[in-house]
């Protein structure tokens, strides 16, 4: 990278950075920034550094040893000549949980993001393309959902999905089945399905902003060319709503690998998610340290995740080619 | 603007002492300078099983303070434990006869004053100096309502075969995979070795390779077999009276409530033997309520009021011998055994391994269950 950046029109875009009138021009936007800095660093910073300071020490009984040691870290790579099998794939690791875990927290949410994706995009191209008039009122009415709360949503699932529920109830009405179907709650399915339903309208808003801002000359110019409707969807359309998809997906794919209340609730015994160990870690297990590793190790890898997600689909590429 | 003048005459000095307060008071600043009046005291806080928040198992608290103390709801002791040693500020809690050494251990129990607790000598003498109640010559535990745990299932639902001779294996059967519920603890792995044959008192401390085979083999398959493990006892209930379940960990009070609900449920007594818990009050030395609140709250625990609510409304035993007195006695004759220390005889009475012990059955539950899919 080059820091003598010019812009088209030849002139150096950074000035240099004494320039008296350009700092407090600066310090007047820290200033505006403060309130939510200040915020961020409160909130967010602080307990995050003491949940890494909390992953240096370890357990020692009811009380903490607080000598700084990768100790815990350490457990969650420990090998082992003898594996552990899940779903066929065998884990030579000494504690295999976290590592079980994190995977299939990672498989669940990726499907349950795939699922929001599926969903929330047809939704945002009507919105986008079919609605002309009361476009804020169709926006309200996707939102009508997030005016109760999220424990509410997910324990709505429950009474659909449950053994007397909507589904089971209607379809005995109707002389379908005769006795309660089982496998609908209580397995991972059901949790994907319900963290589906209830990040769906986060995604559809952001795949809404981007199709919005798609100039419509684009699309009528292809048609006049002759491409048909298909070709247009994947020509104009697709290309120019990825960054708002790409943006949803992160929005919920984050969020849902870290769910705790999802899987309590209708997970059953089968459906627990990396959450649910570091809860148990916490509260049953009387092992913070260890649980605050698992968290950070949780973080690192979504990180990870993200970052290659975005390098494989060549994000750094498309905002180069906006400018 | 009205806004800016004052903010400017305030940089220059230009304010009233009674200007400048009256502008304060509106943000309520006020509150800090008047001289501090009688502050409220503290409210109690205490940790307690879902249910027993109910006013009715301490009205004598309510009525001489006037409202109920604050409470925390835990679905076991361990949890109730890590909230404390967390930094809750809780004040009294209410664990049982094998798990209140744990709160013991952690340092965070304080020795009892029996003195303080009017119907202490009430108090059944077996209970008075049992283990759990008494530990190294001091009362950790104040016994207030004691019980069983046992099978509880519906006779419409279940075969024939388990109601001649109802064990604890239906909940390691095939034939009732997703129909049973057991408690989430790591009760099951050692109620499966108990159906293997053994006898509860050699496997309840179990651990290292033993405890390790038995989970393998016995807490993997209750696992597999249980629809949901059952954390709130309110969804046991919705289960059994839907029929979603058949056959589930229960304690008494779940009975009671089925049937008067008119849902058809029985108490098993498995072969294997049932269980027989007692609870009550702990003092916390994490509070910060006034501890004569606290002992308020465990002597309103303690009266045969609380005792005859106890029985009537749930089916459990108080520790107060004068409950049985007043309750009703066609409730009491339905308990059977009103003595504890004859269902303590005629039962297994649940105990306590040591923390290491107990910390690694946790351990080997909590994994056990993360690796089920």
């Amino acid at each position: 990278m080059t820091i003598a950046v010019t812009d088209p029109a030849g002139a150096p875009r950074r000035v240099a950075r004494g320039d008296p009138s350009l700092r407090a021009r600066r310090i007047a936007g820290f200033g505006l920034l403060s309130p939510a800095l200040g915020l961020m660093v409160a909130m967010l910073a602080l307990p995050i550094g003491a949940l890494v300071l909390l992953s240096f020490w370890t357990q020692d009984g009811f009380a903490i040893d607080r000598t700084l040691t990768l100790a815990n870290y350490a457990r969650l790579v420990a090998w082992s000549d003898e594996a552990t099998v899940w779903f066929g794939i065998p884990f030579h690791l000494a504690y295999p949980v976290p590592a079980i875990l994190m995977i299939k927290s990672l498989v669940m949410s990726l499907v349950a993001t795939v699922a929001v994706i599926a969903l929330a995009f047809p939704m945002a191209c009507f919105m986008a393309f079919r609605v002309t008039r009361h476009k804020a009122l169709w926006i309200i009415v996707l939102t009508i959902p997030f005016w109760t709360s999220y424990l509410l949503r997910v324990f709505s699932w429950k009474i659909v999905l449950g053994f007397n529920g909507a589904i089971n109830s209607g379809l005995i009405a109707l002389g379908v089945i005769d006795k309660p179907l089982e496998f609908l709650l209580y397995n991972p399915s059901a949790v994907v399905l319900t963290l589906a339903h209830s990040w769906v309208a986060f995604a559809v808003l952001p795949i809404y902003v981007s199709l919005e801002k798609i100039d419509r000359s684009l699309l009528e110019a292809a048609a006049d060319l002759g491409d048909s409707r298909w070709q247009r969807f994947r020509r104009i359309i697709l290309p120019l709503a990825a960054p708002g998809t790409i943006a949803a997906a992160l929005l919920v794919f984050i969020p849902t690998v870290g769910d705790y209340v999802t899987p309590a609730l209708v997970g059953g015994p089968g459906g627990t998610m990396i959450g649910s160990l570091v809860q148990q870690l916490f509260l049953k297990q009387n092992d913070a340290p260890l649980g605050a590793a698992v968290s950070i190790a949780m973080m690192a890898i979504i990180a990870l995740l993200v970052v290659i997600f975005l390098w494989a689909i060549g994000y750094g590429r498309m905002r180069e080619r906006r400018r | 603007m009205q806004r800016i003048k004052f903010i400017d005459r305030m940089a220059q000095g230009k304010l009233s002492r009674r200007q400048m307060m009256q502008s304060a008071g509106a943000f309520g600043v006020g509150a800090l300078i008047l001289p501090p009046r009688a502050r409220a005291a503290e409210v109690l806080t205490c940790l307690e099983w879902g249910g027993y928040d109910d006013a009715t198992y301490f009205q004598a608290y309510v009525d001489k303070h006037g409202s109920a103390p604050n409470f925390s709801i835990f679905a076991g002791e361990e949890d109730a434990l890590a909230k404390v040693l967390a930094g809750f500020a809780a004040d009294v809690m209410h664990p049982c006869n094998y798990s209140v050494g744990r709160f013991v251990s952690a340092g965070v129990a304080e020795p009892l004053d029996t003195a303080r607790l009017s119907h202490w000598n009430d108090i059944f003498p077996a209970l008075q100096v049992a283990e759990g109640v008494l530990e190294n010559g001091d009362i950790v535990m104040a016994p207030a309502d004691w019980g069983n745990s046992s099978i509880a299932y519906r006779p419409d639902l279940v075969d024939e075969a388990f109601k001649a001779d109802p064990s604890w294996s239906i909940f390691f059967d095939e034939a009732y995979k997703g129909r049973v519920s057991m408690l989430d603890n790591e009760l099951v792995i050692i109620i499966g070795e108990m159906v293997a044959g053994k006898s509860y008192d050699d496997v309840y401390d179990m651990s290292g390779e033993a405890l390790a085979a038995a989970a393998k083999e016995w807490g993997t398959k209750g696992l597999d077999m249980s629809r949901f493990l059952w954390t709130d006892a309110s969804e046991l209930q919705q289960g059994l009276a839907s029929g979603e379940i058949v056959a589930a960990y229960a304690w008494n009070d779940l009975i009671k409530n089925l049937r008067a609900d008119g849902v058809a449920v029985e108490y098993a007594r498995p072969k294997e033997g049932f269980f027989t818990w007692f609870c009550g009050l702990t003092l916390l030395n994490t509070g910060k309520a006034d501890k004569a609140l606290a002992y308020d709250f465990i002597d309103a625990w303690l009266s045969p009021e609380t005792g005859k609510a106890l029985i009537e409304d749930s089916g459990y035993g108080h520790a107060n011998q004068k409950s049985f007195e007043i309750a009703d006695p066609a409730e009491v004759a339905a308990m059977g055994i009103t003595d504890p220390e004859a269902m303590m005889a005629s039962s297994i009475v649940f105990r306590n391994p040591t923390d290491a012990v107990q910390e690694e059955q946790n351990k080997v539950w909590g994994d056990l269950k993360a690796l089920k899919y």
